[in-house]
Parts: C-alpha cells; structure tokens; sequence
C-alpha cells in the first residue's frame, strides 16, 4: 500500500477505535489497577483490609503448590499448544484436497468448537468413567491391553493428559479455520515451481505450505498460549483435581481458606506474563 | 540435455478436448517456438510436458524414457512461468539457486552460476530484495534467472519476456538466443511475438484450437505457409489474400490478369481444376515501381499500375501502404526511399517468385508448395 493510504487509514483507524478504547479502558484497566492495589493488602471476607506490603508475595514464592501449579501449567501449555497446532495444520492439509463430501467434513470438523463446554465435558467424563466408561471397555475387555480398569480422571497425573487431550480436540478446529483460510490463498503455481525445482510433497510443504502459514502459525501459537494460560472452565469441569495456574488461584482466592490478596498478587504475576507474550505478538509477530 | 517427443498427445478437460493428437519431436539441443491464438494450448502442452497437467492420451518422451507417469519433480526441467512464481519469502539470490541447491550442486558451482546468471539478467543490484519490492520486469528476470541458473534436461519457457520494454525485451532475446548456443540447450518456447518466435526458434509450432498447422523453420513458416491460417497469423503486417478467377492460365482480380504459368511451383493442370483461388502477397513483397531499382531480365516482376493510396502510415524507417485490391482491404510496406502520399495513384511491383495460391477450402491449403 502506498503511504498516502496508510496514513489515511491509521487515521479512520483511530477514530473507529477510539470509543472501544474508552470502554475498554473502564472494564479491563480499572479491574487491573485494582488488582495490583489488592494484592498489597490481607483482605477479610467481611471486607476489611490491612496492608500487608510485598507479604502475599512472598507467601506466595514460598509455597511449593504454586510451583506445581506452574509446572502443571507449563506442561498443559505445551500439549495442548503443540496439540491444536499439529492437528489442526494436519486436518487444514487434508481439508485443502479435493475429495467427495469435502465441504460437509469441513463443516463437521468445527462441531467440537462450538458444542457447549458443559455438555462435552459431561461426555467426556462418560468416556472414562472407570465402570461404564468406553475408554476402560475398549482398553480391558476388547484389546485386553491391561487387566486393571483405570480412571484416569480419578488420578491427577493421568488427569492432566485427559484435560489436555480435551482441549485440543475441543480447540484444534480454531487452529484449522485458521490454517486452512490461508492455505487456500497460497497461489497454485508455487507448489508448481517447487515441484519443477525438484522438490517432493514433503520438500513442497517444507519450502512453500510452512513459510506461507509461518504468520498464521506464529498467531495460533502465541493466541493458544494466551487464551490457556488463563483456561479455567475446561480443566476445573472436567477434573477439578488438575491444578493449573488459573485453578489454584481460583482455590486460593474462593475456597477453603480464603486469601484473595494471595489470590490478586498470582493474577498480577500472571498478567505480567501475559503482558510480555502481548508485546512479543505485537511486535514481532504481526510485524511480518 | 535431452531430446522431447511427443507421441500423439492428447488433453480433454471433461469432454472438451483441448490439445489434439499433437506430435512433436525436438532434438537434443534444439529450441522450438509455440506459436498460435491465445488459448489454443500452447501452455497446457507445456505444463504438459513439465507434468504440472496429465496427459489425457498418448505419450511423452525425455531423452529415451517415457515421462507419462514420472512426477515434476523427477523430471529434471526448468520453467520459467507466465505469471513468474517466485517464492515471496526468499530473496532474489534465494529464489535462483533454490533449484540449483536442490539438484545436488557445489558451492563453487552455484556461486559462479549466480554470478553469471545475476550479471547476464542485469540483477545484481536486487540479489538480496524480496520480490514483492521488484517492478514486474524485474520479476520476470527472476523467473527467468532461476530457470537459467539450473542445469535442466530441458527448458520450457511460457511467455517469459511479455512484461518487458521493448529495449529490455531486446536485450534477453539476444542472451537466451546466446545462451542456447553456448549451453545448446533444448527448449521450448511458448510467445505471442513474432520477432521472437522467427528470431528465436530453430523451428517454430504454429497452434490453432489445440491443433498444430504446421511446424517448420521460421523462413519456412514465412515463406511457405501451408495454409491461410499460418499464412495470415505469422507475418506483420498480416499477408494480403485477394480471391481471384481463373480464366485459362491467368489470376483474375480487379483489372490484373497475373500469368500463373510464371509463379513458382504451380501445377496448372491442378490449378485448372480450381474456379478460384486466393493470391498471397506479404506486405514486405511490393516494391514502389517509382523508385525504379536496378532491374535485370531474369526477374520475374508483375506491376500493379494505378493503385490508390488511401492511407500511409510513416514507421521511421518502414512506411505501411493502405489500399483496395480485389475489393478487399490490402496493405504493403515500403521503406522511407519512396514518397507516396495519400490519395496518390501509384504502382508498385511484386516479385512473382514470391506469391503464394491457396485453395479456397475453409482450410485454405497451399497450391505452390516448393522449397525455401
Ligand atoms: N482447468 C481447465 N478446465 C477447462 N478448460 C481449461 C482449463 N485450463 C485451461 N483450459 C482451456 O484450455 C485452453 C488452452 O489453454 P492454454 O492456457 O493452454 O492456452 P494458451 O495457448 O497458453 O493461451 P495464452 O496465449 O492466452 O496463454 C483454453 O481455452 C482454456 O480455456
Ligand atoms: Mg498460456
């Protein structure tokens, strides 16, 4: 685009933005800034206050459940980014070939991401229920793999690779509307040049499908990182024993013994987190 | 390098055949020019041949193997593409030793083919731009460069010098003609551009509706055209085709009785069997009589006396002639020596050795067919 354009664009920008900032601003900023203010303070359910200076804070790096939050966090990031990311590239390709009925499977692919979380999630607790569940049935009595029913659900170890593999066949379909918009645009002849250079299927996807979708990629990767980080209902339906980073702080701040300050000062670390992967985005990513 | 054949080859999209039971042979080291109407197939025999489309019927020959089912990429031929296809995300460099690289090079081979192809399509000074920040010539040398660069059985080329000035346009015919004699590389040539396709070619294909009409080197093509498609389609000046009678021995047109007894190569026996017959004069054939150029006995001239100008249009050098013959619209081109002007009754001469007769069937056939 000529800069004459961009110029004037940025300017109708500003001026078609500038209310949803002014909204914005009074929901999210005021919420933030006292969230900050609380976690300075020991907060009472009746309300009272006392300031407690850098305390919660250092509670809180004290407390071993929160390290295992965040190392439970880390590996639920990972498999459920590399996850929807992997899936929902493989189902884009295979989407993007020409094949009977293909655009009712496309449209079937997007059922996960748009079925009611609690309904999936009551299915999926079905799934492995360790009496009735498929998942024992298929693994003990058809293939007999094991002889011992398992719940998965039950144990926090194997929960956690059942809320990831929830999330990723719940959110891949995101990742695949995504990568399957841009495939659609990557120009034919490429594939065709590449072909004439010499490059295999797989030398095609590696030199053409991948540079083209590395923004697309960049962008699915860092919103999954984004919008996990702070993934609640998911985990705390399906197995609330999964303690991640946004659960522990919900178990701080709304069960047992409730310490909100303690609870505020996790969500101010986690929003500088946040904050920082925003910048990255913004500046690196949709720099390209 | 490697010969191409193609064995009766045949495309159909659905039902609607596009290529038609084409036959083909280029020799090792030849370059070959595809010539016709836009959509005729000359790009669809080429990706053809490159396997970037299946063949509907027929074959396809590399060097000695049958290519049918042999995939692009295991093909070993460059393209240079109608529409450039680069790959946005790679420099210039990046994009010209991308296939190089590919195909097993050394270092010291790719650097000095860069080197040469980068100096070769003036391109040095864009090595390290991406080619969303080129003009569309620029692209276009690109293309060109990376097709160049690699060491390729064979080099097909669709159109690849369409979207240069004229100077530019110049500059690459001259090197890839250079370029092919110094690699003898086989080619095939895809061009709307007549200078091209005659400069070009070792021999050129003319196309029409997915049918070839004739294949021959380009002085044959413009001399001996084997029917009024080719006759009218190669030649700028379009060729002038005066239906004419025959009555005895003599072409009957306006006033003009032309003795067909002294044009070459014509059966009068056959050409009696005709009522008419199309006479084919190229515009470069008429010669202003004013001028009065050394004549000698032997030639074999034939006046056409008060002609009427209706239209001179001054090229520099060349001047083209408007004016009636037969009743239909006829140009010839002179060169700036003669001074005819508008509305003038002038003559000029035609060199009978020169005209062609064609049969007034649909397909127009040639009647004097005879050597170049
Ligand atoms: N996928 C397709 N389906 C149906 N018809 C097609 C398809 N691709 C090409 N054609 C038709 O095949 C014919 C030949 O096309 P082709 O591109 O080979 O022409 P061309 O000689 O290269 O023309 P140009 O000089 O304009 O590039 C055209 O009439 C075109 O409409
Ligand atoms: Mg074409």
């Amino acid at each position: 685009m000529s800069s004459v354009l961009i110029k004037n664009e940025s300017r109708l920008g500003l001026k078609l933005v500038a209310p949803a900032v002014g909204i914005i601003g009074l929901l999210v900023i005021y919420p933030i800034l006292f969230n900050i203010y609380l976690s300075f303070f020991d907060v009472q359910l009746n309300g009272t206050k006392t300031f407690v200076g850098m305390e919660n804070y250092t509670d809180l790096l004290g407390n071993p459940r929160y390290f295992h939050s965040i190392g439970v966090s880390v590996i639920y990031l990972i498999g459920t980014v590399v996850g929807t990311t992997v899936l929902g590239l493989a189902a884009a390709i295979l989407m993007n070939q020409e094949f009977r009925f293909r655009n009712l499977a496309r449209g079937l692919i997007l059922l996960p991401y748009f079925a009611p979380v609690i309904s999936v999630v009551f299915g999926w607790q079905f799934i492995f229920d360790p009496v009735n569940g498929i998942y024992n049935h298929v693994v003990v009595d058809v293939l007999h793999l094991t002889d011992t029913r398992e719940n998965l659900i039950g144990n926090p170890d194997s929960a956690l690779f059942v809320v990831i593999l929830f999330d990723i066949w719940k959110h891949f379909p995101i990742a695949y509307l995504l990568f399957l918009a841009k495939l659609q645009s990557v120009p034919k002849d490429l594939y065709e040049a590449a072909a004439i250079d010499g490059q295999n299927a797989w030398g095609r996807f590696w030199h053409v499908t991948l540079p083209e979708l590395r923004f697309v990629i960049a962008t699915v990767v860092l919103l999954r990182i984004i919008w996990n980080l702070n993934r609640f209902e998911d985990v705390y339906l399906l197995a609330p024993n999964v303690e991640t980073l946004p659960i522990f702080t919900y178990y701080q701040a709304f069960a047992g013994i409730v310490d909100q300050g303690v609870a505020a000062a996790i969500s101010v670390i986690q929003l500088l987190v946040l904050v920082g992967l925003i910048w990255l985005y913004v500046r690196k990513v949709l720099k390209w | 390098m490697s010969s191409v054949i193609l064995r009766n080859v045949n495309k159909s999209y659905g039902n609607l055949p596009i290529v038609k039971n084409l036959n083909l042979e280029v020799k090792d080291g030849e370059f070959v020019v595809l010539v016709g109407p836009s959509g005729c197939g000359k790009s669809t025999t080429l990706r053809m041949v490159a396997g970037l489309e299946d063949i509907t019927q027929g074959e396809i020959q590399i060097g000695k193997r049958a290519i049918n089912d042999l995939p692009p990429h295991k093909r070993n031929i460059a393209m240079v593409f109608q529409n450039y296809a680069l790959y946005p995300h790679m420099s210039v460099r990046e994009n010209i030793v991308f296939g190089l690289k590919k195909s097993g090079a050394d270092a010291e081979t790719i650097k000095q083919k860069l080197a040469d192809v980068s100096e070769m399509l003036k391109l040095d000074d864009y090595l390290d731009r991406k080619p969303a920040d080129l003009s569309g010539g620029q692209r276009q040398r690109v293309a060109m460069g990376r097709a160049l660069a690699r060491d390729a059985d064979v080099y097909l080329f669709d159109e690849p010098l369409s979207n240069l000035d004229a100077k530019l346009r110049h500059h690459m015919r001259t090197e890839i003609a250079r370029i092919q004699h110094q690699y003898n590389m086989t080619a095939i040539y895809v061009t709307h551009d007549q200078i091209e396709a005659m400069t070009l070619g070792d021999r050129v294909v003319v196309m029409r509706d997915g049918i070839v009409e004739q294949v021959g080197t380009p002085m044959e093509i413009y001399l001996q055209p084997t029917n009024t498609f080719v006759a009218t389609f190669i030649g700028s000046p379009a060729m002038n085709l005066i239906e004419a009678e025959i009555e005895g021995e003599d072409l009957v047109f306006d006033n003009y009785r032309l003795p067909a007894a002294k044009i070459a190569n014509v059966d009068l026996q056959d050409l009696k069997s005709h009522d008419t017959v199309l006479v084919g004069i190229r515009p470069d054939f008429f010669e202003d009589s004013a001028l009065s150029l050394k004549r000698s006995p032997s030639d074999n001239l034939f006046e056409f006396n008060d002609i009427q100008v209706e239209l001179v249009e001054n090229l520099g050098f060349d001047k083209e002639i408007m004016f009636k013959l037969g009743g239909e619209d006829a140009k010839a081109r002179l060169d700036l020596r003669s001074h005819v002007k508008r509305q003038e009754n002038i003559s000029m001469s035609v060199d009978l050795n020169r005209v062609l007769l064609f049969d007034t069937s649909p397909q127009g056939m040639l009647l004097n067919a005879g050597e170049v």
